[in-house]
Parts: structure tokens; C-alpha cells; sequence
């Protein structure tokens, strides 16, 4: 008799990114992604709130039994950091 | 001297009106030329592209970049740089730029470069066509751009990349992912062509400062890495007017 386990949290994982990077709603390939606790934890730095919002959405629905951790960054504000010399 | 400010990875979408110019505001104040290491859009559609050139039309200094990975996304890059090119920015594919910095010839070689990794880890044109061809591409792209260096007649030459060409600067990332961010190809070529320092975005989780194995600077500029609207880098101590 074949196996009829729950999905490996491995392969949720797997299709969250996957959805993340090719759905027109986000396409985000940098962002991490972990599954601890039975939550989902989403990290790194997207462009615009709306971009945090619609990553938050995507997720959801590829895991909407999961409750989801959203603490996505947005960029760096205005100001540049110290310059730096870079002699020849 | 010339003062360089340079940043990765904008990833400008439609959401991104009004939000871009204001981070450029006092830039003439602080450099002399901009450099944007690829990635300026988020699924590179014509939409984002114009978003993006409206933004920047408005900066008052050079901008030169090249396309990232996210900018092919749609098979609408051209018409992106079509848009970019259109408000006076240099977008630079195989090429080369000039510009006159107050009297001193600063020379801009780009490519958006491409993967394949790095020495003792790296992929081969060996088996599936695929195969062949993602590494085909990489090794036409860092020929592309070692030609452009080696026609480049200017006082302080730098490169601009969006893949990564040596691995320092991608410290921080998943090492099994390092094959998709770069390929040691780009920085032989630019290592046998010569530069005065290199600029890339692409690895949003690494590390700024490296130097290939031939003792060129290598700054990764991604937005999250340098942890700034942009950075500024002073290059040519020596060359033209102090500033």
C-alpha cells in the first residue's frame, strides 16, 4: 500500500518559493522562507508595502492552513553610507 | 579623483511611482555619476520600465546601467532600455561608455554577466544542449566584455555587472545557490582586460567588498547589501581635479 503521509513540510516550502518567484503578483527570489513551530516565517527586503502585503497573499494561499510570520523589510531609506576610497 | 555612487537591485515595479526620485535627491551634491548594477524591475514588463525611466529622468548627473535576470523576465528587455535610454540613460550590454567627468574620461564596460560559479564548483558545456547553452551564454557574455574593455580608451575604467564575478562577495548567501549568482568567467576577462574596480548587484544577502584574483575592487552594490539608497565609492586619487 502506497504512503499517504502529510506533505513533507520540505515540499511546502519548495512550492512557496516556487510560487513566490513566478506568480506576477510578487516575483521575489530573494526572500526567506522558513517553516518552524508550524508557522511560516518570511524575512529579507522587498521593494514597496504593497510588495509585502502581496507576498503575504501568495504564501497564503499555497498554505492556507498555516499561519504566516510576516517580517519582510522594506529598502534602506535616502541617505548614502560613508564614502569609501578605492585606490588604483 | 571621480566620485562614483552606485546601487543594485531597485526592482522598480507600477507600486513604485514617487518613491524612487526622492533617494536620488542631493545625489549631484555627492557624486558625479550613477551606476545601477541590473535588476531595475521586478518582472521587467514595459510598464515598470517606464515607471522606473520617469524616476530617474529627473537626476541631474550620468546613469549608467546594466539590465539584471528580473529585466528579462518578461522577453521585454529591449523596450526597457528603449524607455531608459530615451530619458539619457546609458544601458550597457557587451559595451562601453565614456563620459567626461570635469575633464577626466571615466570609461563604463557593462554586461548583465550570468552563472555557472566558481573555480572547483563550477558548471561545464558538457551534455544536455541546456547545459551547454547556460554556460554558452556566460562565456559569450565575459568575451563581450573583455573585447568592450580592451577597446576602451579612458583614464579610470571600472565594470559594471548585475551577476556576481568572484565569490567574496556573495558571502552570507547559501553556497548551494553561488552557481546562480555568478561565474569566475567575468572576472578572468575583466582580469585579463584590466580595470580599475568592478560593480555588481544581484546577491541581495551578501557581502560588499572583494577583489578578483587579479587585484581588481569588487563591490557588490545590491541594495540590501550596502544597506543605503546607494553608496559612494572615490576613485582615481591623482586624476583630474580634487573634489
Amino acid at each position: 500500500m502506497s504512503k499517504t503521509a502529510e506533505e513533507p513540510q520540505e515540499y511546502l516550502l519548495g512550492r512557496i518559493q516556487q510560487a513566490l518567484a513566478t506568480d506576477d503578483r510578487t516575483g521575489e527570489l530573494e526572500l526567506d522562507v522558513r517553516i518552524a513551530g508550524g508557522r511560516i516565517f518570511l524575512t529579507g527586503t522587498v521593494a514597496t508595502a504593497e510588495r509585502r502585503d502581496a507576498v503575504q497573499v501568495v504564501v497564503r494561499e499555497v498554505a492556507p492552513d498555516l499561519e504566516v510570520v510576516n517580517e519582510l523589510s522594506l529598502p534602506p531609506a535616502g541617505a548614502p553610507g560613508a564614502e569609501e576610497d578605492l585606490p588604483s | 579623483m571621480i566620485r562614483l555612487a552606485a546601487v543594485g537591485d531597485l526592482h522598480a515595479g507600477v507600486d513604485s511611482i514617487g518613491k524612487i526620485a526622492p533617494r536620488f535627491e542631493d545625489l549631484p551634491e555627492r557624486a558625479d555619476v550613477l551606476l545601477l548594477a541590473g535588476d531595475l524591475t521586478r518582472l521587467g514588463e514595459p510598464e515598470e520600465g517606464k515607471v522606473l525611466a520617469e524616476e530617474l529622468r529627473s537626476i541631474e548627473i550620468p546613469v549608467v546601467t546594466v539590465l539584471g535576470n528580473h529585466d528579462y523576465h518578461s522577453g521585454r528587455q529591449d523596450d526597457i532600455r528603449g524607455m531608459l535610454e530615451d530619458v539619457g540613460v546609458h544601458v550597457l550590454e557587451g559595451e562601453a561608455a565614456v563620459l567626461d567627468v570635469g575633464g577626466v574620461r571615466l570609461g563604463v564596460a557593462g554586461t548583465k554577466g550570468f552563472g555557472g560559479g566558481f573555480p572547483g564548483a563550477s558548471a561545464t558545456a558538457f551534455g544536455e544542449d541546456v547545459m551547454k547553452a547556460f554556460v554558452g551564454h556566460t562565456e559569450d557574455v565575459s568575451e563581450r566584455l573583455e573585447q568592450a574593455l580592451r577597446e576602451l580608451k579612458a583614464e579610470l575604467r571600472v565594470v559594471l555587472l548585475h551577476y556576481a564575478p568572484i565569490e567574496a562577495t556573495l558571502s552570507g548567501e547559501r553556497l548551494e545557490i553561488y552557481p546562480f549568482l555568478g561565474s569566475y568567467l567575468l572576472a578572468e576577462a575583466i582580469d585579463r582586460a584590466g580595470a580599475d574596480a568592478v560593480f555588481h548587484g544581484h546577491a541581495h544577502r551578501g557581502t560588499e567588498k572583494g577583489v578578483t584574483p587579479g587585484g581588481i575592487h569588487v563591490r557588490n552594490v545590491a541594495e540590501t547589501v550596502i544597506g543605503h539608497a546607494y553608496q559612494v565609492y572615490r576613485l582615481g586619487n591623482g586624476v583630474g581635479p580634487e573634489r
